[in-house]
């Protein structure tokens, strides 16, 4: 570590020699992004070679699903199979379908006879608006209960919100589910049980409580990561400085602690968003809704594997396109990360 | 009326704890005033409350009067004011203290924008004006930088500019240069001094150096545990202390200038301060064999100027000898950083050697590559005749290889692990190397921490109990246990406070008395080298700028730099300690 400092050191002493060089960080920053643009092509190719040739791993066969409750003739198997390109050898199958599905061309469902972009396209929507209903309810409440909590570090406030997290965390979605439903939906009846509306503001009505199921587990990491990070940055040194600067208490929280605690909760919220995709699985199912959760499970069952495919690729693609974003915006919230220098 | 007037302050901890006992003392305008002592004095908490900065739910009595307002009995909007328009402080380390994710211009500017409600410009205007003022070139290009583009020196600037945008009548300094190198420390201070005397402020400076204080203060206040020991004028405590405390604090720190003789008087000086700072082992210090009558080579100074000539002869083939090494890192996106260009050294058996620099010098890169934590990218470096550029590649070369040369690390917070006791990594490192049996090692390891000061009764503590200087003394035990060839000390005593790094020179210089030790020492600062080594090399950006006696160094430096670096350790105008002047003359 010493060697570190005094090299930095070294580097520093002949970086402020140099002065400020504005042409050469536009030059690092775009090899930077192209960097990351590049693992990310990477990634989603390695990503669908396992997503495609899973399929070959499963027990059953898709075609004797799709003639399920006939008696098939030889000849009846051969066209299905040559129609569903099966007949093919595995790569050239795969070459077929990687290149299909660039072009939004993912094949066609066995179960319902439709073109898969256009069984997802139409479940998609409810969804997407389930996940972002459920992200925002879990950045106020996340957030809020992890400033809330470690502002009060170590009182009463603190402690509670502590142990309320850590209840909430360990009910289970479905159980969260049923416990709203049972609550809200049939003793109160102030919400829906079932469905996802019609129109935008009765999806968002029929919405409320399949997300706030949704969002329940991921408040939880949210907050306590939250919590940590501030009561962190709330002992550095800058936070005294400012503090005793004459800032009133609150600039000195939004400007030098809740700037500064951004980058671990913006880590965690990029990896909260596989989960929320995945968890919205069993949230759908709880709640009745027609969306891509329930979509997976159905297509899963009955071998509908151009389908789950599509779908496995939409969330791998969604996570490490977040991800992704997430990265390459990280030197606009902590400017020493583009220089290479570990975070403080 | 007084500028801060703090009387019977006491500050109690939820728990009872008295941090700090009848605090007293008092700045006017224009005038400097010297906080001094140790860790855990309570100097900084002291400092803390003239601006309201008291740690949660602790409890103040007393009085701390700022321009007039009481902070011990004031409201929220009470202790604002005095943030905004009374009081400033500079706090110790600017990289800690300036928020790394904002800009320069940002810091200058939040609270002219924000509690004086200046507009973007004017607030931009009054920035570069305060940045031109403590000397920081060509502000304007600075201020969209964020800090980490900035050096130590640079940012410390910016942290001043930026608590003088308040314009206050009263700044608190926090041990300013601790974290800076000398000669920075000199550029810092200079400009403190200027904008102190420009704006007629009253100046309240904390700091651990009494060179230091002793340098620009008018009057200081000496703390030790919660309570204030003495105060007066300046050059009247430090040439004439009045209180024991006093007494030891001046006699344990070490000075560039003055009398050379090191060993026998660190041990008159410390002697006293042995038994309150450690525990009751400590004492185990007490039986030294007298060595008045064993003259170090040091207080031969005919022979200490022949050291490199003399020691020739003697030994052959050097126990330590550095031919050639270089070491550069490539770091990506950024020029190549040459930590270490061709460098020679040769150490005789039983000699002791300082390597000085400031940061970035290359000096603890040289130390790891000889301990063999680096490998040098050309050059070769040989201990006791065996070369040590190979990477060791069996289990046998590596525990030669650790055998022939140990460390002892700046920080021993950092270098103990904290979940074995003492004597347990004491025993490992004898297990490691030796053929001792478990009862043999026992044995030897309440000799070692005995070696050293401590007591059998030390073996069994884990490091979170014992002090920062009983810990120092752990990591050498540890390091003597299997007498390398050659011992390396990487800052080994910055970190340790002045009367406790007394005693560790102490102990090293008793040591290599007793057991002929060769001693390689890297440090920054020039005082302590002095007290230590027969020989200094001077290190600058990787390469060795001047080599020779210690003595004849300091009396008469050939290189600009080596004269830079003394010229730019704190001396105080008057001499701070005539007795010892005289003694040397």
């Amino acid at each position: 570590m010493a060697l570190d400092s005094s090299t930095k050191a070294v580097a520093a002493q002949r970086a402020a020699a140099a002065g400020p060089h504005r042409g050469g960080h536009a030059a690092a920053t775009v090899r930077r992004v192209a960097g990351k643009l590049g693992s990310l092509a990477l990634t989603l190719f390695l990503a669908s070679l396992l997503v495609f040739f899973s399929r070959f791993l499963v027990p059953g066969d898709p075609v004797s699903f799709l003639l399920r409750g006939r008696k098939p003739s030889p000849e009846a198997i051969a066209q299905v199979t040559a129609q569903y390109g099966l007949d093919l050898p595995p790569w050239q199958q795969y070459l077929n379908w990687l290149f299909g599905a660039l072009q939004g061309d993912w094949g066609r469902s066995l179960q319902y006879r439709q073109d898969v972009s256009t069984v997802i396209g139409e479940r998609l929507p409810v969804t997407l608006m389930l996940v972002v209903m459920a992200g925002i309810l879990i950045a106020i409440v996340g957030l809020s209960a992890g400033i809330v909590a470690s502002l009060n570090k170590g009182r009463v406030l603190d402690r509670a919100t502590l142990i309320g997290l850590t209840v909430l965390s360990a009910i289970p979605s479905f159980v969260g589910s049923i416990v709203l439903i049972a609550v809200f939906a049939v003793q109160l009846g102030w919400f829906p049980t079932f469905g996802s509306g019609e129109g935008f503001a009765d999806t968002v009505y029929h919405l409320v409580l399949p997300s706030i199921a949704l969002a329940i587990v991921f408040v939880v990491l949210v907050g306590k990561v939250t919590r940590s990070s501030m009561v962190e940055q709330l002992g550095r040194e800058h936070v005294e400085v400012a503090t005793s600067r004459g800032l009133k208490r609150g600039t000195v929280i939004r400007r030098h602690v809740f700037r500064n605690s951004l980058g671990p909760i913006l880590t965690v919220s990029g990896i909260l968003v596989a989960g929320l995709i995945v968890a919205s699985t069993i949230v759908e199912a709880a709640f009745g809704i027609a969306g891509i959760g329930s979509l997976l499970v159905a297509s899963v069952d009955r071998l509908d594997f151009p389908v789950v495919q599509a779908i496995v690729m939409l969330v791998v693609t969604t996570f490490v396109v977040v991800n992704a974003i997430i990265d390459i915006a990280e030197p606009l919230i902590d400017p020493r990360s583009a220089a290479g220098a570990s975070a403080r | 009326m007084s500028l801060l007037d703090i009387s019977d302050l006491t500050l109690d901890l939820p728990n009872g704890t008295r941090l700090l006992d009848g605090i007293s003392l008092g700045v006017e305008a224009g005038e400097t005033v010297g906080l001094v002592g140790e860790s855990g004095s309570g100097k900084s908490l002291t400092a803390r409350t003239v601006l309201g900065l008291t740690p949660d739910g602790s409890a103040l009595g007393g009085r701390v009067l700022v321009d007039g307002r009481d902070l011990v009995a004031a409201g929220r909007r009470d202790v604002l004011d005095v943030r905004r328009h009374a009081a400033a402080m500079i706090f110790q380390d600017p990289r800690a203290g300036i928020n790394p994710m904002r800009t320069i211009g940002d810091h200058m500017t939040e609270t002219l924008r924000l509690c004086e409600g200046k507009s973007e410009s004017e607030a931009r205007a009054r920035a570069i004006e305060l940045l031109t003022a403590v000397r920081l070139p060509r502000p304007e290009d600075h201020l969209k930088q964020y800090p980490h583009e900035f050096s130590g020196g640079m940012l410390q600037r910016v942290m001043i500019a930026g608590a003088l945008t308040s314009s206050p009548k009263l700044l608190v300094c926090d041990e300013p240069t601790t974290a800076l190198d000398v000669t920075t420390q000199a550029e810092i201070i200079r400009v403190l001094v200027e904008q102190r005397a420009s704006r007629g402020m009253g100046m309240l400076f904390i700091t651990h150096d009494l060179n230091l204080a002793a340098s620009i203060c008018d009057r200081v206040v000496v703390m030790n545990k919660g309570r204030v020991e003495e105060t007066g004028d300046a050059r009247r405590v430090f040439s004439a202390p009045q209180a024991d405390y006093t007494k030891r604090l001046v006699a344990a720190t070490p000075t560039v200038t003055g009398s050379a003789g090191p060993v026998i008087e660190i041990r008159d000086a410390s002697a006293p301060a042995t038994s309150p700072v450690d525990a009751p082992g400590g004492d185990a210090a007490g039986p030294v064999p007298e060595p008045v009558a064993a003259p170090t080579p040091l207080e031969r100074p005919d022979e200490a100027s022949a050291i490199t000539v003399a020691a020739a002869p003697a030994d052959d083939e050097p126990i330590l000898a550095v031919a050639g090494v270089s070491k550069t890192y490539h770091l990506r996106g950024k020029p190549p950083v040459h930590a270490v260009a061709s460098t020679d050294l040769r150490l005789a058996r039983g000699r002791a050697l300082a390597v000085v620099g400031e940061s970035g010098s290359g000096k603890s890169t040289l130390a790891r590559m000889i301990v063999g934590l680096e490998e040098p990218d050309t050059g070769e470096i040989r201990v006791a005749g065996r070369d040590r550029t190979i990477v060791p590649k069996s289990r046998q070369e590596r525990i030669a290889h650790a055998r022939s040369v140990q460390m002892v690390f700046q920080d021993p917070y950092l270098s103990l692990d904290p979940r074995i006791t003492a004597g347990r990594a004491i025993e490992d490192a004898l297990r490691l190397h030796t053929e001792l049996s478990t009862t043999g090692a026992r044995a030897r390891v309440v000799e070692l921490l005995e070696q050293v000061g401590l007591g059998a009764q030390h073996a069994q503590a884990r490091p979170r109990t014992l002090s920062g200087g009983q810990r120092q003394r752990v990591a050498i035990a540890r390091a003597l246990a299997i007498e390398p060839d050659v011992l390396v000390m990487d800052e080994a005593t910055s970190a340790l406070d002045v009367s406790v790094q007394a005693q560790v020179l102490d102990l090293v210089a008793r040591i290599r008395e007793e057991r002929g030790l060769t001693l390689l020492f890297i440090s920054h600062d020039l005082a302590v080298v002095r007290r230590v080594c027969e020989e200094t090399v001077v290190m600058r950006y990787g390469e060795i700028v001047e080599r020779g006696s210690t003595v004849e160094l300091l009396a008469a430096p050939q290189h600009p730099y080596t004269q830079l670096l003394i010229d730019s350790v704190p001396k105080p105008e008057w001499a701070p300690e005539p007795r010892r002047a005289e003694a040397s003359a």
